[in-house]
Order: structure tokens, then sequence, then C-alpha cells
């Protein structure tokens, strides 16, 4: 690796750096500007953007209403605590779900594409870059009938939980031909001859998978992992579409809370402090995932 | 093939395949099949047994030629992913190429920061452009206008007639491209971090300033990237309607300027009419052309070439 | 300990054919060397007799067992790869009890066996470590030791010097060789490096272009090479090669100089009629001197360049279109003036003779 040769590009180095700084600065300041006002208006009594500076005040009372199900002071709750520590956990399990489903099929896939030779194993490939770009909404409408026809003979008891597992399932299969690519990927660059030491050894394919090859393609899991979590935590359209009323997510919950554009009935910043809650493990995995962007994304197109 | 091998495949490949058989390929039959049928109210036992040809068809041929909603609908669909395109193609490009030239760290938080955007919950994200937007006085936007006194008093951007149907497709192509911007920014920067760095400094030295370097070494050297990147943000424009689902739903835009032929499928499905057969007339509009597109990035990316062989006969 | 048997074996990878239709022996306890340059086919042959390939022509035989269609594991077999292969996530021990416990023997004979082969190759300090603190002598010990454990029948070893550095090279293949005589194990050895092959084979196979060009031992490859491959190939600096033509009377005309071979191969060239010859020899078996010596075939030319290698210098002469290397004692060398007429003293016994058609030693040519 050739160390940061800064001799010859230093000419303009720091003048392009500050300048391009800038402009990067300036182009970003929506972002910095709305998440910042989503973030703060959660702490304070007014929606940032409508009070003079003066009138500002610190509170936490927005975060205290929110937990107790409150959408305004002076509203009726309907909800309770309860009900929103549910919508939380409702959406952890979901995001789970999705994570668990994804990284095992991914995993197990992935490593079938990149080592074993099958018939059709070119095709099923293909197959898997033409699926990862194909309409979600086009077959949702096909999803939802197999859905409803599917439940018909599980006693009513179920069905709840049974909305839980198709939404779950149904999410990650958006999810899995990508994640099998990037899993193809990462197994790709796993030495021929570990493996075939393994075999030689007398291992079956199953457990060199297993034993040794998992091991070695960790940052691979963690990075389809933390997607599939994200992408789990963040779903809004098949939670709305599968789960009864009564299970909501925090996606749900944000989406119905503004429905019909009506100002009245709910304290904005209490609506902050929902969205901000909600963004929260984001911002979290935000700082993992970072590293592993340019690594999957480099893997997951040019071979 | 001997059977402990059959079964191992069947271990590894099975259940991939299974869910991509149930969610995409008997989804896309059956998606075609209800388009033949008259279901609504998603009663199922009732219709899906009566046939009754292309009847959504002509419905939506219809619609398409006389209602002028749907025309609207046509419209908007084209302009947002013209325009949209282009932003997410170019705009990531000129970030790529701004984050390229920085320093590590420096490209790191930005990139970082553009990334924001794409991983944010859908809800989240449009409660942030809902806040901007809003209608009123404590809409970001309107307030930023009447302090610098550009209005008088706050606009509703995205509803105010006087404003169709430009306000509303400005806020749905702004909000969907601060995301798409990413991903080209993404596969940009990676493509130009892998030409050896050699080329460059040789350039470099030879005085080449850094438009030239831009002209003749960076961008011929993408080509390949930039059609992927055009050809997979077509696609994802043309079905993804989350956020725009939630802008209509907050009535942060027009719900006739604002919606795209995805959340039209989407909202005669399950929420305006719950017409699943006309609805699913028009999805499988966009199921053809998705695969023909998917096709033709195949084709043209040249993937199968890619794709290497496994080695061993074990 | 079992022979190995390839019978008519041809490996094609779509188009390319790697090995074409090779029949070789391997006898059972010998230490074989597979030599010959970078694809030429000895690791895709290597490959063969684990298993790791299948022939798409041909049969594999294990003493009398066809293990064609047999999967390495069970053909029993011991391989060390070029880069080791160690599974990285796990100690030296695991790695080496790897095979045993695939097996499932009881917890007590593993420990056994993998503490007995890692005092046999002096690694048992390092049990405890990961391969990444390793060096790369001992992590080739640590490979070696993972291929004995299972007591395999026949030891593979694909080019297991060539990760090392060049001193390392030389202790390690003395005790490589000296560890396959303790413990008779038939092994196949596959390399690129000439040196090696006939320093430690009992028997070189040399391959190139999936073909097999001379089988024997290091002596026979040595002394008497079969085709001008194998001759341009041992040896370093391999065999000078020189073009004549041949006269009516049989001798033969070369860089200004004539030269009567002797009556066995005047007979063969008149069988064959040859009109033009190949002739090579050793750059050991000639001598550079300002005068020309008695009973030696001394062409003339013009000394290029002397290089001291210590005890012996290699001597460059250019005479006509041909570029002549001969080793001889530094000393003598370094009395020879650059740029001077000299002559090339060659012994005329060491010369070989090559049919430039086939490139086929005309000893090897029954006529």
């Amino acid at each position: 690796m050739m160390p940061e040769v800064a001799d010859v590009e230093t000419i303009n180095r720091r003048r392009m750096n500050i300048m391009l700084g800038i402009v990067v600065l300036l182009a970003s300041a929506p972002i910095l500007v709305t998440y910042f006002v989503l973030i703060a208006s959660s702490f304070t009594n007014q929606m940032i953007t409508g009070g003079i500076i003066g009138q500002l005040t610190f509170t936490l009372e927005n975060w205290i209403l929110f937990f107790e199900g409150k959408l305004a002071v002076t509203a009726a709750s309907v909800l309770s605590t309860w009900d929103i520590l549910r919508y939380i956990f409702n959406t952890f399990i979901i995001a789970f779900g999705v994570m668990i489903v994804v990284t095992a099929l991914a995993t197990l896939a992935g490593y079938a594409c990149s080592r074993m030779k099958f018939k059709g194993r070119t095709f099923l490939i293909q197959l898997l870059i033409l699926l990862h770009a194909f309409p979600g909404v086009s077959l949702i409408i096909a999803v939802y009938a197999l859905y409803i026809f599917s439940k018909q003979p599980l006693p009513a008891s179920a069905w709840t939980f049974y909305a839980f597992l198709y939404v779950i399932v149904a999410r990650a299969a958006l999810e899995v031909p990508m994640d099998v690519w990037i899993m193809k990927g990462f197994f790709d660059k796993v030495p021929w001859e570990v493996e075939w030491s393994a075999i030689i050894d007398g291992a079956s394919r199953i457990k060199v998978w297993k034993d040794i090859i998992l091991p070695l393609v960790k940052p691979g899991i963690a990075a389809i992992a933390i997607f599939s979590f994200i992408a789990g935590w963040g779903e809004l359209i098949y939670v709305m579409v599968f789960l009864p009323a009564t299970e909501k997510t925090l996606a749900t919950y944000i989406a119905g809370l503004l429905a019909g554009g009506s100002l009245e009935v709910v304290h904005l910043p209490v609506v902050a402090a929902a969205g901000t809650l909600y963004l929260i493990p984001t911002l979290v995995f935000f700082t993992f995932v970072r590293r592993y962007m340019l690594q999957t994304s480099l893997s997951g197109i040019k071979g | 093939m001997k059977i402990g091998r059959k079964l191992t495949l069947l271990f590894f490949l099975g259940p991939a395949l299974f869910i991509v058989v149930l969610f995409y390929i008997v989804p896309l039959f059956l998606s075609i099949y209800i388009s033949f049928t008259p279901m609504t109210d998603w009663n199922i036992n009732r219709y899906l047994t009566q046939f009754i040809g292309l009847q959504n068809y002509e419905r939506l041929i219809h619609i398409m030629m006389y209602d002028p909603d749907m025309r609207a609908v046509i419209i908007t669909t084209a302009v947002f992913i013209a325009v949209t395109l282009a932003i997410n193609v170019f705009g990531g490009l000129l970030l790529a190429l701004a984050t390229y030239f920085m320093d590590e760290k420096l490209s790191l938080a930005y990139q970082g920061l553009w990334l924001l955007p794409r991983m944010t919950p859908v809800a989240v994200y449009s409660l942030l452009w809902y806040y901007f937007f809003h209608s009123s006085g404590i809409g970001l936007l309107n307030a930023i206008l009447m302090r610098l006194h550009l209005i008088s008093h706050p606009i509703a951007l995205g509803l105010d007639p006087k404003y169709l149907p430009w306000g509303a497709w400005f806020i749905i192509i702004f909000v969907n491209g601060l995301v798409g911007v990413s991903y080209g920014m993404i596969i940009f920067y990676s493509a130009f971090k892998s030409i050896p760095k050699e080329l460059i400094i040789a350039a470099r030295v030879d005085g080449a300033s850094t438009s030239r370097i831009i002209r003749h070494i960076l961008l011929p050297l993408t080509k390949w990237h930039f059609t992927f990147i055009t050809v997979w943000q077509m696609l994802s424009l043309l079905t993804s309607f989350a956020q725009i689902f939630l802008l209509v739903e907050w009535r942060v835009v027009d719900s006739t300027w604002g919606q795209t032929w995805a959340l039209y499928v989407f909202r005669t499905a399950f929420t305006t009419v719950k017409d699943q057969g006309l609805a699913a007339a028009a999805s499988t509009f966009l199921s053809i052309i998705g695969i023909a597109l998917g096709l033709v990035a195949l084709k043209a990316l040249g993937y199968k070439k890619m794709i290497l062989e496994p080695k061993g006969d074990i | 300990m079992v022979s190995v048997r390839l019978d008519k074996v041809t490996k094609r990878f779509g188009k390319v054919v790697a090995i074409n239709n090779v029949s070789l022996e391997i006898e059972d306890g010998k230490l074989y060397v597979l030599l010959g340059p970078s694809g030429g086919g000895k690791t895709t042959t290597l490959y063969l007799i684990a298993g790791i390939y299948k022939p798409t022509s041909g049969k594999v035989y294990f003493d009398e067992k066809d293990v064609t269609n047999l999967t390495p594991a069970e053909r029993n077999v011991g391989l060390v790869f070029q880069n080791y292969a160690l599974y990285p996530h796990m100690k030296v021990y695991d790695n080496i009890a790897f095979p045993l416990r695939l097996r499932k023997e009881p917890k007590s004979k593993i420990d056994s066996k993998v503490h007995e082969v890692a005092k046999f190759l002096r690694i048992e300090n390092l049990l405890d470590r990961y391969p990444y603190q390793l060096s790369g002598g001992q992590q080739q010990r640590v490979a070696l030791a993972r291929a004995l454990v299972k007591e395999p029948s026949v030891l593979l070893l694909d080019e297991p010097l060539s990760n090392l550095d060049a001193l390392l090279r030389v202790y390690i293949r003395a005790e490589l060789k000296r560890m396959q005589q303790d413990l008779g194990i038939t092994s196949v050895y596959v390399t690129h490096d000439q040196s090696e092959a006939l320093a430690i084979a009992d028997k070189i196979v040399v391959i190139n272009k999936g073909v097999i060009q001379q089988e024997g031992t290091p002596e026979q490859i040595y002394e008497s090479p079969r085709n001008v491959f194998v001759a341009t190939f041992i040896g370093n600096p391999p065999m000078n090669i020189v073009k004549g033509s041949v006269l009516e009377d049989g001798t033969i005309e070369t860089t200004g100089s004539r030269l009567t071979p002797p009556p066995a191969m005047l007979e063969k060239i008149r069988k064959l009629g040859l009109k033009t010859i190949l002739m090579a020899f050793r750059p050991e078996s000639a001598v550079v001197s300002e005068h020309p010596m008695e009973g030696r075939f001394s062409p003339q030319g013009e000394l290029f360049e002397v290089e001291p290698l210590g005890r012996d210098a290699v001597v460059t002469v250019t005479v006509g279109e041909f570029v002549i290397k001969v080793v001889m004692p530094t000393k003598e060398a370094r009395e020879l003036r650059i740029g001077s007429k000299v002559y090339i003293n060659i012994d005329p016994n060491a010369i070989k003779y090559f049919d430039p058609n086939t490139e086929l030693n005309l000893e090897y040519i029954e006529a």
C-alpha cells in the first residue's frame, strides 16, 4: 500500500479542502437543519420554528406526555404508557425478526452461490440481481391476498402472531436478494485452500460453512445484520397493511398522529419526541454502518 | 448428484428459494391473475374465481384517457422520475467528486451525513419534511421566507392551487432527491477510490489541474457505474412510494399532483376505492417496466461475465 | 502407504486442456517431485491425485483401488498448500486436531496424536498460539502437522517452500527430505525450482504444457535430458544450445568451427537424414581461455562479461549469434579481458545432440 503522498498534491490541497468543505456544508444545510429542528423541538415547549427565540424554554414535558400516550396536555388520552411501550416493543420485534431471517437466509444462500456448483447457478444469481431491482409495490397486492387467504384456516387467536410473522418474512423477502449477493461477495474473498483443507480432512460442506467459513466472514454478517435491522425498524407500509390496528409500531403510530393534517388535537413537539425516539437506534447503528457501507456497496456491484 | 449433495444444496438454498418463490414468483403471477378478476374490498373468496378478462385494463385505459386526475398521476410520475433521476445521478456524482478530493476524515463525515436520510425510518424522515413544509407559520420554510421578508404570510406550497403542480412536485422531488443522492454518491465514490492512486499522482506530476483529472481520468473510468446507477435509480423511483404516501396522508402535498403511479396503485388497492382488480391491472404495468429495465440492466452491465465459476470438483 | 497410478488422465477446464493423456506411476514410499514452469500442469496433477479435481477422462488408482470417484477425505490424503491455509480463527492445537475431531476419535487419543506429531515437527511449544502469531516456517510446520496427524496414505505438497525466504528454504528442504525418509510415506511434491527438485527427489517428473516431458532420477534428468525443454529447464545456468549444419561427410559445422560427433551419433544423424542439428552442453563442461585446448571442441568468440560468484564465476561469451555461459573457477576467469577474443573449450563427450524437428535427445531416438 502506498503511503499518502501529500507532497505532490499539497499544491492547492488546503484551499480546496476549505472550499469544498464549505460548499458541501451549504448543500447539506437542509439535512442538518431539519434534523436539528426535529430533535431540538422535542425538548422545547413550542416548535422551534414557531416561536421567537426568547419564548422558547427547555422542557421534558413533551417526552413525558409521549410516554403517557397523550398527544397534548389537554387531550384526553386514549392510550396508556403501556400502549406506547408495547408499540416500541413491536417495532423491535419486527426489526429483530427481519434481521434474523435475512441474515440466516443470506449467509446460507450466499455460500452456495459462491462455492457450490449446481445446475442453474448463473441463472439464480442473475435472478437475484433482477429481483433486487424489482418493484415491491406491484407485488404487495398479491402478497396481501395470499396473506388473507392463508390465515383463514387459522384460529382467530393465532391471527396476531401470524400477522407479525408475515410482516417479518415479507419484509425480509425484500432484502434477501441483495444480501445474498453481498454475502456471496464476502464468501468469494475467503481463500479456496482454507475450505479445501477442511474438505480434504473430511468435513461436510455444512460443517465447513459453520465452523470454518462463517467465522471468517463476520464483517459481512455484521453488515447485513445491521442493514436488515434498520430496514425492519423503519418499515411502514407492510406494518400498516398487515398488522391489526391495535398493534402499532412507532411508524404507524406517528403516521396516525398526523393523518388528516390537523393541528388542534396534537401538540407538535410531542410528535417530535416520538420521532426522535424512533430515530435513536438509527443514529446508534449509524456509527457502525459507515465503515461497512463502502465495503458492501463495492462487493455488491462490480463482482 | 449424490443424495448427500442434493440434501446439502437444499439446506443452503432451500430457505432463500422458498422465500423468493413465495414472495416474488407466486405474487407476480397472482397479481396478474387478480387483474383479471373483479376483486374489491379484499373479498377473496367471492371474487377470486370470477374471471372478467381484460375489463380492468379497459377501465384503466379509459380512466387514463378521460380522468384528469389520472392524467395528473401520469404526468406527475413522468416529471418525478425524470427530474429526481437527474438529481440523484448528477448530485451523487458531484458529492462523490467533492468528497473524493477532500481529506479522508472530512469526506467520511459528509458521506455519513448524506446517508442519514436513507437510513432514517420513513415515518421520521417524512416528519422532518412535514415540519419543513408545514402550511402555517410553524413550517420551517415559511418561517425562513417570512423572516427574509420574501413572503408576508405562510404558504401551503404543496396544496395551494396557486403553486400547483410545481409546488407539490418540488416537494416530492426534493424529499426523494435527498435520499436518492446518497446511493450515487457511494457508488461513484468507491469507483473513484478503486482507480489506482498512481494514475492521479502521475497526472499531477504532469501538471494536470483538478478539472482535467476529473474529465480525463475519473469520469471515463466510471462509465459502467454511471449506467448502473441510472438504471437502478430509475427502477427505485418507479416503485418507491412510502415517503410520498405519508406526505399525501398528512396533507403536505396535494393528493392529485403529489401522486405517482406507484402510490396510485397502493391507494387504489388499500385506501381510496379498495378496488384490487383495477389496482392489480395498474401494477402490471409497473411489473412489465420493472422486468424490462431489469433485463436491460443485466445485459448492459454485463453481469454474466462477472459471475465466476466456483473452483474444484468437490 | 500406497502407490499412486494415473492412467491416461486428461483434465479439461472448459476448452483449456490442462493435463493431456498423462500416465504416471508413483512408487510406494518414494518422494516424487513434479517439476515444471507455472501453468504447466503440475499443480493440476497434484489436485487430481488429491481428488480436488476429477479427471475429464482416465482413472486414478491408489494401489489397486480405483479412487477416481472418491472424495479427498475418502482417499485419506494429506495436502499442504503453498500458503498453508491454516484456519485463522483456531489455535494451532485445534488446527492440527481438526481432522481427528472430524473422524470422531476419542479425546485422549486426539490429544496424544496431536502432541506426538507436534513433537516430531518441533512445534510443541506453539500449540497454544494462533496462526497469525507464527512465522512462515512455523506455519508451514503446522500445516504439515495437520496433514500428517491423520496418517494419510499419500502426502501431497504444493510448492511448500516458495513462501519462505531463501536461506530458510535450504534448511527446511533437507528437513523435509529427512522427514519423508523417516516416515516412509509416499509423497508427491510440486515445485518450479529445479535445484529443489534435484536436491530432494527420489524421482523427478518434468511436466510442461500438460504433458510429461521426462521421468527419471535426478541423475538421469541432469545427465541425460530427454528433450530441449528438460535440457534448458534443469541446471543453473541452463544448458547452452547451439545450432549447427550437418555436412556431407557427417561432420558438423557451427560458429565457424567443425566438429566430428562420436560414431554412434554420426550413425543416427545419417539414418535420420538430418541437415541441421542442435547441440547442447552444460556450462561446467567447458573452460574459457585465450588459446584453444587440446582434445576439445573450441569455437572462438568474444568475452562479454565475467560474473564472480565466490568460488566459481559465470563467464558469458558471444559466439556468432549465440550467447554461451560457462562456469569456471573464478581465479582463472579473472585473468580474462572483457571484449577480447577467447576460446570456449568444450568437452566433446559432454555434448548432447538434439533433433531440431522433434527437439528430442538423439540418445532417446531409436534409429
